[in-house]
């Protein structure tokens, strides 16, 4: 006697696969979504190492050369272009008794115009006063050296920046993005699957025909679920692979971040991925069973995947960090990742712990929609 | 044979089944006639074990399919009141899912699927998609569906809405042959003359009670009308929902 889960398992993913707009829609979210990231990485990335020239206006630059060629060299330029409308002029203006001045000792004047409460000018303003002041400091060091003097007198504390982040910890803060959407992944990838196999098998007549069959209502319900969760964890997987690949395209390096999954890592995170694709699925099926029609059940799924999203980018906002959260499904699952991608230790009993708690919340769940559908209410809408 | 005792079933104020009691025996072909909304798909669905009767029974073979759903329905086919087809599955598939779940796998299974595709002289489209049948060959994977494990029991919900003559002189072939190999068949039906071309024996069934039973000469008989539709319509007292 065959067993009755397989035989629907393996009828409900060959019907899956048949189904282009499944297959499709299993690979672009695991596809699309991690080269979208790339693309805004890129950007980001781009605008934090290549900072573009600051182009402001400099009056009396005749008087003080070589101000002007230390402003230049780090970066701060004569601006040839007019000022864009709505955008305060930044000027510098250098006073014509400056050369006088600084051979008389005297403090030189150059003033500074521009509007300081104006939040995107905020970072031009800032080089332009620290270029200034590195610079006086410069004339400062050069003066007390020549009259017999230690310029570090002038000097009396030192503060040493000491960055504890390490490579793997910056790149968490990018990754945790990421890790949203590998999550995500086995969230997005069965779904399609999971509609049809429930609300589809409703809308098309198939469901009554199906449930007076001689097998149980959870044994139906666990093959279709072991069905959509296949194609969850193909979509987790896609994502595993393709993540790590794409990265591998864009200068993180430049931005001190280093992404280096090896094959034991992507083993283990796919591992985690199959009770939680599980999870997904037994939640997707929950609601669009009861969903009378492929419409009605996209509605309610598409409420449903609010909630890995609130989970996942609720704790990372609001920088929980309780450690329940290890135990639990979805957070557990989370942690574990962050934990991976920052290169930390592995906590293998709560990352144990929550994979069995996530098998379990998703059996008792299959064992509720068997129970579901067991009722006339349920099948019929009475 | 089926058996059906005593069945009650309410649904809110709605009383669907009051006490409703026949049965079919083996070798014989029942026609469940009854007015829309008679309570004729809810007797069937309580047979299936879908439905909980609030009262009564219903046995396959002295096995209660309340009690023992799974055991009941190994012993029938069904052929539902609407019936989806998987549209990315071929005919074959589909047969051979069923039969599946009736616990014919492998060779068992492929051999059983040969056969009720054969019967159904539907080899031509058996690999094709389910995608642009016609409702004929619809029908025709439906039955064959429903015979592929041969049941002792067959049970037909309105079998014959929506089909052509062709299609409906395939399935009246089909009944007539099982009948002759000792199937036990129930049909429901609001169609007069498929009922009388078809049943040996006719139970009217009318808000939820047996109204009249027997052979159609006998109803004839009983009502003192010659024609089946006028008996009918005197037995129930009235001629709403029902077609000639």
């Amino acid at each position: 006697m065959t067993n009755p889960v397989k035989i629907v398992w393996r009828k409900e993913l060959k019907d899956a696969i048949r189904d282009k707009r499944s297959v499709m829609a299993a690979m672009s979210y695991a596809f699309f979504g991690p080269l979208l990231m790339a693309v805004a990485f890129y950007v980001m990335i781009s605008q934090l190492t290549d900072p573009s020239d600051v182009e402001i206006d400099i009056q009396g630059a005749e008087h003080a050369p070589a101000l002007i060629e230390h402003l230049n060299s780090n970066g701060i330029v004569q601006r040839e272009k007019a000022w864009a409308a709505g955008q305060q002029p930044i000027t510098l203006e250098v006073d014509e008794s400056w050369a006088e001045d600084l051979a008389m000792a005297m403090p030189a004047k150059v003033t500074l115009t521009a509007d300081f409460s104006a939040t995107k000018q905020r970072g031009d303003i800032n080089r332009i006063e620290r270029a200034i002041e590195s610079y006086a400091n410069q004339i400062a060091y050069i003066r007390l050296q020549m009259r017999g003097l230690d310029p570090r007198v002038v000097r009396p504390i030192d503060m040493v920046k000491h960055d504890t982040a390490t490579k793997g910890s910056r790149a968490a803060i990018l990754m945790g993005s990421v890790l949203i959407f590998i999550l995500l992944s086995v969230f997005f990838s069965g779904m399609n699957v999971a509609i049809d196999i429930s609300a589809g098998e409703r809308e098309r007549n198939s469901l009554e025909l199906l449930l007076s069959q001689p097998l149980n209502a959870h044994q139906l319900v666990l093959g279709k679920a072991l069905a959509a969760s296949s194609f969850a964890i193909f979509g987790g997987v896609l994502s595993v692979i393709l993540i790590p690949i794409i990265f591998r395209f864009l200068p993180l390096h430049n931005i001190g971040i280093s992404l280096s999954l090896d094959w034991t890592m992507m083993v283990l995170i796919v591992l985690m991925l199959v009770p939680l694709a599980l999870f997904a699925t037994a939640l997707q099926l929950f609601v669009s069973f009861r969903a009378k029609s492929f419409k009605e059940a996209q509605t309610y799924i598409s409420f449903l995947l609010m909630l890995p999203m609130l989970a996942v980018f609720g704790v990372e906002f609001a920088r929980l960090k309780n450690p329940v959260l290890y135990y639990l499904p979805l957070t557990g699952q989370h942690q574990a990742l962050l934990d991976i991608i920052k290169g930390e230790s592995l906590q293998w009993l709560p990352m144990g712990i929550s994979a069995l708690a996530t098998l379990l919340v998703s059996w008792l769940l299959i064992r509720f929609i068997g129970r579901m559908l067991a009722s006339e209410k349920v099948v019929f809408g009475l | 044979m089926i058996e059906v005792k005593e069945l009650r079933k309410q649904f809110g104020k709605v009383t669907a089944l009051d006490g409703l009691s026949f049965s079919a025996p083996e070798g014989q072909i029942t026609g469940l006639l009854g007015p829309n909304g008679a309570g004729k798909t809810t007797c069937l669905r309580t047979i299936y074990g879908l439905l909980k009767p609030d009262s009564g029974q219903a046995f396959i073979d002295g096995i209660d399919a309340g009690q023992q759903p799974l055991e009941a329905r190994r012993n029938i086919g069904i052929f539902p009141d609407k019936f989806g087809l998987y549209e990315r599955l071929t005919a074959r598939e589909q047969v051979a899912y069923f039969a599946a779940l009736h616990g014919l796998a492998g060779e068992a299974g492929d051999q059983a699927t040969e056969a009720a595709l054969q019967r159904l002289d539907m080899l031509e489209i058996a690999d094709r998609r389910a995608t642009g049948f016609s409702q004929g060959q619809r029908m025709k994977v439906a039955l064959a569906q429903a015979i592929v494990h041969r049941p002792k029991h067959l049970i037909l919900d309105e079998p014959s809405r929506g089909l052509d003559v062709m299609s409906t002189r395939i399935l009246r072939d089909l009944l007539r042959e099982l009948r002759a190999q000792g199937t036990s068949i129930l049909f429901s039906s609001h169609v007069m003359q498929e009922v009388a071309a078809l049943c040996d024996q006719v139970v009217v069934v009318a808000k939820g009670k047996v109204a009249a039973q027997g052979t159609t000469e006998e109803l004839c008989e009983l009502t003192g009308e010659s024609a089946l539709e006028e008996a009918f319509v005197k037995i129930i007292g009235t001629d709403e929902g029902i077609a000639a």
